[in-house]
């Protein structure tokens, strides 16, 4: 099978995953050395990894969207695959998010949760990417463009979580606070933030792997009842 | 009619009227956090905490992921096995 055979992709793939096992083991280092914000202590510490999980929900979110755009119009399984790997991506960084957020909550705010309009939008959004992950997997594949559908509707819920700090008065953060940062907190956040890219990207094309080979064994699964029939 | 209108009027529309007008001071309380009232948690144990879920919740995605190629892969190799067998027979 040529998704099983080695070539030039999982060279790429071991190097991306030997990156991301370098920042596995770097950014928490650079995260202690970071200097300790001044009003909420070493709590705040907990944005260096917070804001770069609910941010790769987002982009999880926006690629699933496009791709399942991609495959409403053009009908290519590859767009579905690509939605389905994002969309599966966007609930795990998402689960991150929610609960890395409330730790952080719990100290700085004193509660867990506070229904906040960050906090529910971003749950909301979660859980349309859930409602697409129970289409997909329960649905069958008559549910593919319900599923495509609904991917785009979490797509365009994203500037609702981006810019519900703004719309509503929120005891989150806003968005802004990130350009205002200290100097000396940029390299943390920075690297963090590329660190959980690089992450996605490797888990994506972990994810685009298994879906190739379920299609390929779907494929051949075809041939063989074929193949048996004719003998 | 007259009854229902005089029941509405007297008995129903006024404590609904004094509840809607009561929900927005509802709506605008909020329970300020001041320097005092700020908790002294030792933080610790949450940023290890929330660092320490990501990981196991990526470790256990990976896992998970790499359980679907193994098996997939043994099916492939399974429906290979039957193709082979096929073809001998016929």
């Amino acid at each position: 099978m040529a998704v099983m055979a080695r070539g030039p992709s999982d060279t790429r793939f071991i190097v991306a995953a030997a990156v991301t096992a370098v920042g596995f083991l770097a950014v928490p280092f650079i995260i202690v050395r970071a200097p300790i914000e001044s009003v909420m202590g070493p709590i705040q510490k907990i944005f260096y990894f917070h804001v770069p999980t609910a941010w790769m929900l987002m982009v999880s979110t926006l690629v699933a969207g496009g791709a399942s755009l991609r495959y409403l119009f053009r009908g290519t399984p590859g767009s579905d695959r690509v939605a389905l790997a994002s969309a599966e991506l966007g609930i795990l960084f998402g689960i991150c998010a929610l609960v890395s957020g409330p730790l952080w909550g719990k100290v700085a705010w004193g509660k867990y949760w506070t229904w906040d309009a960050r906090q529910t939008s971003t749950l909301l959004l979660w859980m349309l990417l859930l409602a697409y992950m129970l289409a997909r997997t329960y649905g069958g594949p008559a549910a593919r463009k319900l599923a495509a559908a609904l991917a785009l509707f979490s797509a365009a819920n994203v500037p609702l979580v981006y810019y519900s700090v703004r719309v509503w008065r929120t005891l989150h953060p806003d968005s802004s606070v990130v350009p205002t940062l200290d100097p000396r907190m940029r390299p943390a956040l920075y690297l963090s933030t590329l660190f959980f890219l690089t992450l996605w990207g490797v888990l994506l094309a972990y994810r685009l792997r298994l879906e190739r080979v379920r299609a390929a064994l779907a494929e051949l699964e075809i041939a063989v009842e074929d193949a048996e029939e004719a003998v | 009619m007259t009854r229902l209108i005089r029941l509405l009027s007297t008995r129903i529309a006024p404590p609904l009227v004094a509840l809607l007008c009561a929900l927005p001071v509802w709506a605008q309380e909020y329970e300020p956090v001041t320097e005092a009232s700020q908790p002294k948690t030792d933080p610790s144990p949450f940023v290890i905490g929330a660092y320490g879920f990501i990981w196991v919740a990526v470790l256990v995605y990976v896992v998970v992921v790499a359980r679907g190629l193994g098996r997939a892969n043994r099916e492939i190799e399974e429906l290979r096995r039957r193709v082979d067998a096929a073809s001998r027979s016929a």
